[in-house]
C-alpha cells in the first residue's frame, strides 16, 4: 500500500465512519453550493429572458393627435422624419374602432396597425399562427378567439356602423341642394319627434322620414306610415309657413312638431353606408395584456371600412439617449403639431437594470459564500477540538505539522467535492424551479456548472479549514501522556 | 553502549520543580522501570525522553544527539525514527480499524504495509481482530494493538507510561511477555509503573521522589 492510498483511506474513513459530525459540514457546503449553482444558473439564463422582457416594452415614444389637426399616415411620416433613420427601431400606428360582428350580434374593438412594425415595437406579442401579410386578414386576441370560438383559418364578417355627425351649420346654412337634414322637436306630452329630410337639386324636400315612436300610437304614432300626409311635404322648400301643409287628423300637436323639427333641421354629413368585410384569421395573439381583447387588422382594410385614414396613436421604439429622445419629441411637437410623448420604459436602460442584477447576484453570492465559510469553519473547529487526543496521538506517533495539515485539508477537500457535486445537482433543480415559477420558462443545463460548483465548494471547504488546521497543528503531543 | 544519557536535567513549572537535577544513564538494550508516587515527575521525564518536551536546564543525549537543544520539527523526526510509545490510556484513532491503527504508525514513519501490520498484530495475538474498530475491542486488546503499533517500526527505544495501569492480570502478563521478547531482540525499554510486579520484570528500577532520583534497585532475579 502506498502512502497516498493510506492517506485517502484515513481521510475517507474519517468522513464515512464519523458520519454525524461530518454530515453537518457536508450539508452546509451542499446547501451553499446549491444556492450558488442555482443563482449562477439563473444569472446566466436570466439576461436572456430579461432581455426579451425588457425589449417587450420596446415602445418608448408615443405620437398622439395634436391640439389642432388629427394624426394620419401623412402626419405620422412627417413626424418620423424628425428621427434619424438608424435610431428608429420601429413605429407602429394604431387606430381603434368598434366593429360589429353581426352574425353574433356582438361588437369588438378592432385595432388597425402595421404588422411589419408591431414585430419591432412589441416583440413580446406571441402569435400562434402568423401575422397577417395581406389585406382581409386578421389577428385575433386570445380572449376574443375563446369567446367567439375562432381559430386559424376561420373567417369572420365585420361591419363598420358609421355614426351620424352634425356638421355644426345653422338651419338656414343647411338648406342647400343635396343636403341631408336632421331635426327634432317636442311633440305630444313632451315626447320627441325626429325628422330626416333629403333635399333635391333645387334644395326642395325630396324625401322625408319621421320617427314618432314617442307619440300616441293611434294618433301621432301613425304619421311615419301616413303616405298622403308625408307626400304633402315633397317639393316644398324650407322653412315651411303656417298653411303650407295640412295637419294630420287627430294629431295636431305631433303635426306641429314635424313642421317645427323640419324648420330647425340642420345638415348632417352624408353618412357612409355600413360597410362589411370578410376576414380570414391568420393567427391568435397572446400577450398577457389587454391586447388579447382586440382584433388586429391592416390600416388599409380599416380605411376601406371607415373611409378615413385617421390614427389614434403611434408607438415608437427609438434607440437613443435620454437627451436625444427629449430633442426628438420637442422637434416633432414643434414642427408637425403632432403631440410626441416619452413613455417610461420599464427598463429605461436595460444595461442599468442588468448591472444592478449583477451586483445583487454578486452580493448574494458573497453572503452565501461567507455563511458557508463560517458554518463549515465552525464545524471543523468543533471537529478539531473533538479530535484533540487523536491529533496529539498522531503527532506523538511522528506526524509532522505538514501531515496534520494535509490530513485536515484532505478531509475538507473531500467534503467540498461531495458537497459540490450534490450542490450542482440540487442547484440545477433549484434554478429550474425558480425559473419555471418566476420566469415561466425552463432552463438549459449547463454542464460546466458541475466542475465550477465543485471547484468553488472545494475552495470554500479548504478556506474553512485554515483556522481549524492552525488549531490542530498547535496541539501538543504531550497531552496523550497526560490522563486527559 | 549508551543509548540515553540525562545530565543534570531539570524541568521547572513556575515554582514547581517537576524534575530536579536528574542524571540517568541507560544502555542500549536495557530494560528499565521507573517508579514513584504520583506527581513525582515520571511522565515529565518520559515526555522529555520521548522528544515531546524539553528540559528547562540540563542535557539529554539520545544516541549521541543532544535532544534538549533540537527544534521541535527535528524532535518529531527523532521520535518517529527512534521511539515507540505506549500509553496508559490506550490511545487509538477511533475511526480506524486495528490494522489501520498500526499502519498509521508506518505511514508517518515510512511506508504503510498491511501484511507487516497484520504480522505485528499476530505477534500480540490479535490477527483475527485486525478489522475491528477500537470500540469493538476490549481494553486489554486495545493496549496490545498499541504495543503492536509501538514495535512496528522497530524502534531503538520503547517508552511505556503505565502500560498495564488499566489491564487485568492476564493482559498484564501478555504485555510483559511481549516486553520480554522485545528485550531479547535488543530493544531498549523504559517502563513507568506503579506496579511492583511490572517493575520486577525489568533489569533495574529507578525510583523518583519529588523530581529527584531517590534510589535505584537492580533486579537480581532478572531472567530467572
Ligand atoms: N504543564 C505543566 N504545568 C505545570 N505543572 C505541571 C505540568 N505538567 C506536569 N506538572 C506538574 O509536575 C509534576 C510532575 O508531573 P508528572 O505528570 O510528571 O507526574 P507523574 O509522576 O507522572 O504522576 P502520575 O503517577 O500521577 O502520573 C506534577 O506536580 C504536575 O502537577
Ligand atoms: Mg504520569
Amino acid at each position: 500500500m502506498t502512502k497516498r492510498k493510506m492517506f485517502l483511506r484515513m481521510v475517507t474513513s474519517s468522513l464515512l465512519r464519523r458520519r454525524s459530525r461530518m454530515l453537518i459540514a457536508l450539508l452546509s457546503i451542499a446547501i451553499g453550493a446549491t444556492i450558488l449553482a442555482g443563482l449562477v444558473t439563473i444569472y446566466v439564463d436570466v439576461p436572456r429572458q430579461m432581455g426579451a422582457q425588457f425589449r417587450s416594452y420596446g415602445a418608448n415614444m408615443l405620437l398622439l393627435p395634436g391640439e389642432e389637426g388629427e394624426l394620419n399616415r401623412e402626419k405620422l411620416n412627417e413626424a418620423l422624419a424628425e428621427i434619424p433613420g438608424d435610431s428608429l427601431v420601429g413605429a407602429a400606428p394604431y387606430r381603434y374602432v368598434r366593429l360589429d360582428m353581426t352574425t353574433r350580434q356582438q361588437s369588438f374593438t378592432a385595432a388597425a396597425t402595421d404588422f411589419t412594425q408591431i414585430v419591432k415595437t412589441s416583440p413580446y406579442f406571441s402569435v400562434e399562427g402568423a401575422y397577417p401579410s395581406e389585406t382581409r386578414q386578421v389577428l385575433v386576441g386570445k380572449e376574443i378567439a375563446e369567446t367567439i370560438g375562432v381559430h386559424n383559418g376561420s373567417t369572420m364578417e365585420l361591419t363598420y356602423q358609421p355614426t351620424v355627425v352634425s356638421d355644426g351649420k345653422t338651419p338656414e346654412e343647411s338648406r342647400v341642394a343635396g343636403a341631408t337634414l336632421s331635426g327634432k322637436a317636442e311633440g305630444f306630452s313632451g315626447g320627441m319627434v325626429y325628422v330626416t329630410a333629403v333635399l333635391d337639386d333645387a334644395a326642395k324636400i325630396a324625401s322625408l322620414t319621421v320617427d314618432a315612436s314617442t307619440q300616441t300610437p293611434e294618433y301621432g304614432g301613425q304619421i311615419p306610415e301616413a303616405e298622403a300626409y308625408l307626400n304633402q311635404f315633397i317639393g316644398k322648400s324650407l322653412p315651411l309657413a303656417g298653411g303650407d301643409v295640412d295637419t294630420f287628423t287627430g294629431a295636431t300637436v305631433t303635426s306641429d312638431a314635424v313642421v317645427a323639427a323640419l324648420n330647425q333641421a340642420t345638415a348632417i354629413s352624408s353618412p357612409a353606408q355600413p360597410r362589411t368585410l370578410n376576414f380570414t384569421v391568420t393567427g391568435i395573439l397572446t400577450t398577457g395584456g389587454e391586447e388579447e381583447g382586440y382584433i388586429f387588422m391592416s390600416l388599409e382594410d380599416m380605411e376601406l371600412m371607415t373611409g378615413t385614414d385617421h390614427l389614434d396613436v403611434a408607438e415608437l421604439s427609438v434607440s437613443a439617449s435620454a437627451e436625444q429622445l427629449e430633442e426628438y419629441t420637442a422637434a416633432i411637437t414643434e414642427k408637425t403639431g403632432v403631440r410626441a410623448r416619452l413613455v417610461k420604459r420599464v427598463a429605461r436602460s436595460e444595461a442599468a437594470v442588468l448591472e444592478k442584477l449583477t451586483a445583487l447576484v454578486f452580493l448574494v453570492t458573497l453572503v452565501v459564500l461567507l455563511l458557508t465559510l463560517i458554518c463549515v469553519s465552525t464545524t471543523m473547529m468543533a471537529v478539531v477540538s473533538e479530535r484533540r487526543r487523536e491529533i496529539g496521538l498522531r503527532k506523538a506517533l511522528g506526524a509532522s505539522d505538514g501531515s496534520i495539515r494535509a490530513e485536515f485539508l484532505g478531509e475538507g477537500l473531500f467534503l467540498g467535492l461531495l458537497g459540490g457535486i450534490l450542490g450542482a445537482i440540487l442547484g440545477f433543480i433549484f434554478a429550474q424551479v425558480v425559473s419555471v415559477n418566476v420566469f415561466g420558462s425552463s432552463i438549459t443545463f449547463q454542464p460546466l456548472l458541475v466542475p465550477a460548483a465543485v471547484l468553488v465548494s472545494m475552495i470554500i471547504a479548504a478556506a474553512s479549514c485554515l483556522l481549524p488546521i492552525k488549531r490542530a497543528v498547535a496541539i501538543d503531543p504531550a497531552i496523550v501522556l497526560k490522563g486527559e | 553502549m549508551s543509548l540515553l544519557e540525562l545530565k543534570n536535567v531539570s524541568k521547572i513549572y513556575g515554582e514547581l520543580k517537576a524534575l530536579d537535577n536528574v542524571s540517568l544513564h541507560v544502555d542500549q538494550g536495557e530494560w528499565v522501570a521507573i517508579m514513584g508516587p504520583s506527581g513525582s515527575g515520571k511522565s515529565t521525564m518520559m515526555n522529555i525522553i520521548g522528544c515531546m518536551d524539553k528540559p528547562t536546564t540540563g542535557e539529554v543525549l539520545l544516541d549521541g544527539v543532544d535532544i534538549s537543544k533540537e527544534s521541535s520539527k527535528h524532535l518529531t523526526d527523532i521520535r518517529r525514527d527512534k521511539i515507540g510509545l505506549i500509553f496508559q490510556q490506550f490511545h487509538m484513532v477511533n475511526y480506524l480499524t486495528a490494522v489501520e491503527n498500526v499502519m498509521v504508525s508506518q505511514y508517518y514513519h515510512s511506508m504503510p504495509d498491511e501484511n507487516e501490520a497484520l504480522e505485528a498484530l499476530g505477534r500480540v495475538g490479535l490477527r483475527e481482530r485486525a478489522k475491528h474498530l477500537p470500540s469493538q475491542l476490549s481494553g486489554g486488546e486495545q493496549q496490545r494493538v498499541c504495543v503492536a503499533r509501538a514495535l512496528i517500526n522497530h524502534p531503538e527505544l520503547i517508552l511505556a507510561d503505565e502500560p498495564t495501569g488499566n489491564l487485568d492480570e492476564a493482559n498484564e502478563n501478555i504485555v510483559l511477555d511481549l516486553f520480554a521478547q522485545l528485550h531479547k531482540e535488543g530493544t531498549t525499554l523504559i517502563v513507568v509503573t506503579h506496579d511492583p510486579e511490572v517493575a520486577e520484570a525489568a533489569q533495574r528500577t529507578i525510583v523518583l521522589e519529588h523530581g529527584r532520583i531517590a534510589r535505584e534497585v537492580i533486579n537480581e532475579n532478572f531472567g530467572k
